[in-house]
């Protein structure tokens, strides 16, 4: 009874397959490997290596197949021990030399997460310590209430973040955001945490001038604690089933608040179905920022623009059917806003002037666009117009920062959909 | 000089998927082979060339070339159930 399971995977992600492997409670999985870069090969050198591997395949087959059912079911189980105590070095230097040959940290120095600033910390949340609050990808580990409260420590939060940070895990870890691809892909993807509601100026989270950049403690804490989390309890270390090509800083962290007085429109969580004095969390999959300085004063001409720099021929919003976002400065947000337009009408105005011509595509990615968004597009031509989103709905907005004529695009992973979660109530 | 220090483990204990049994074919001939393509370049011509070859280097009865819409997402349940019911060993792909 039963299926046998065989992964073919290229030789730069031999580490990957088998960290998935053993993750996934199938440490005996047979990889059969075949050469990296595999895509730039020649038909005829494809032929060749197929010659290779079908023995390979022969070979494996009969030695250690591994029964499939946790290969096609995605993901272990989680459970809910509580986090073991351990004898570390009391002094910081040795702490952090402790941790650091424990790839515990992302390289910067840790707080030590001691059972009295860790039990400080679940003073804030309801749930019991042991409570699952989800498993993360690719490692499915168990992210205790506890353990995202260590974790939280050790990146310098303050107690009182706790609830964001939970919430935060909730939303990676649900299946739109598609957090498997997210952790273990070749993207620099980062996850961005967008925090709405009053829990923002409760915990001082900035949304104003800076806000994506240095200095305010819980912008840059949260931003990290996921971080954390994602290494030490989704198992995604660099280099091992981790495999991004460059990363990118939003890595370290990456999170902010909506500027909501600022914003002309409803706020994000608004716009996203719950009340105003409802507190959320929001995860992007973003795959950077790329800043767009413009002085334009009329909507028209600030519109163009903008879907101007949306729209590139190397961006997985485009090859996938993505949700690529926009940050508004408040004063190109007050722009759009005094032509009359919503927030509705700036999407929709985005989305059709960003349309991309197909010809602009590299022809592996065109034939990749085809078959990827063939059901969406139908029969496509070089004049097919290529949008970022399925739909103009799909376009993210939110206003964010202080004076200035700076907005930011945020091209995503395309794989993944911007989650919202509420923050649990006191 | 300071001494040691309690802390708390911040990683999630290891090991909590339930483990999977190996499972081994007695050889290729007469048995059923699914692919599940991960959408990767030039992997479909990889699958096609294999399955050319395990039917006529190892006498394989059947292929079942299914094809993800995209490397980074799941293939559709309808997938695994055709292949589950189907075939004896499921190949898939992993990397570019």
């Amino acid at each position: 009874m039963g299926l046998a399971g065989l992964t073919i995977c290229s030789t730069a992600f031999e580490t990957l397959g088998r960290a998935q492997a053993r993750a996934l409670g199938c440490p005996d999985l047979p990889l059969a490997i075949i050469p990296h870069p595999f895509g730039l090969r020649t038909r005829e050198e494809v032929r060749k290596i197929a010659s290779e591997c079908v023995e390979d395949i022969a070979r494996l087959a009969r030695e250690a197949g591994t029964a499939a059912g946790a290969l096609l079911s995605g993901s272990g189980g989680a459970r809910a021990d509580r986090a073991r105590r351990l004898e570390a070095p009391g002094d910081h230097d040795g702490f952090n030399r402790y941790c650091r040959e424990r790839r515990w940290s992302d390289g910067l120095p840790l707080v030590p997460p001691t059972p009295e600033r860790v039990a400080a910390m679940l003073r804030h949340t309801r749930r019991a310590p042991e409570s699952v609050v989800a498993a993360i990808a690719p490692a499915y580990g168990a992210a205790t209430a506890e353990g995202i409260a260590i974790n939280a420590v050790m990146a310098g939060c303050e107690p009182q973040y706790l609830p964001v940070l939970i919430t935060a895990v909730e939303a990676l870890s649900d299946p739109e955001f598609n957090l498997q691809g997210i952790q273990a892909t070749t993207n620099p993807v980062a996850t961005w945490i967008i925090v709405n509601g009053p829990i923002v100026r409760a915990l001082d989270v900035n949304g104003g001038l800076n806000c994506l950049g240095q200095g305010t403690w819980a912008n840059a804490t949260i931003g990290r604690a996921v971080r954390l989390l994602l290494q030490n309890i989704g198992g995604a270390l660099p280099g091992e089933m981790d495999r991004a090509t460059q990363g990118q800083p939003g890595k370290y962290t990456f999170c902010c608040a909506e500027n909501e007085e600022a914003n002309p429109w409803e706020p994000l969580h608004v716009e996203r179905g719950y009340a105003r004095e409802r507190s959320t969390v929001t995860v992007v999959g973003a795959a950077g920022t790329l800043n767009m300085n413009t002085h334009a004063k009329d909507a028209d001409d600030l519109l163009r623009v903008i879907a101007d720099t949306l729209a590139h021929p190397t961006s997985n919003d485009y090859y996938f059917g993505g949700e690529p976002w926009v940050i508004l400065s408040p004063e190109h947000a007050q722009v759009l806003k005094l032509a009359g337009l919503t927030k509705a009408d700036v999407k929709r105005r985005l989305w059709e002037a960003s349309r991309m011509a197909a010809s602009r595509l590299a022809a592996k990615d065109y034939a990749r666009v085809q078959h990827t968004r063939g059901a969406e597009l139908g029969a496509m031509t070089a004049a097919t117009l290529v949008p970022g989103a399925p739909t103009a709905d799909g376009i993210g907005i939110i206003v964010a920062g202080g004076p200035g004529t700076h907005s930011v695009y945020v091209p995503t992973f395309g794989q993944t959909r911007a989650v919202t979660k509420p923050v649990d109530r006191d | 000089m300071t001494g040691d220090s309690l802390i708390l483990n911040p990683t999630a204990p290891g090991g909590s998927a339930p483990r999977h049994g190996r499972k081994a074919l007695d050889g290729l001939k007469g048995k059923a082979v699914g692919f599940i393509d991960n959408a990767k370049p030039n992997f479909h011509h990889l699958v096609d060339d294999l399955a050319e070859l395990l039917v006529s280097r190892h006498g394989v009865a059947s292929v079942v070339k299914h094809r993800k819409r995209s490397a980074s997402i799941p293939a559709p349940q309808a997938v695994y159930a055709d292949v589950k019911e189907k075939c004896d060993l499921v190949i898939t792909g992993s990397g570019d």
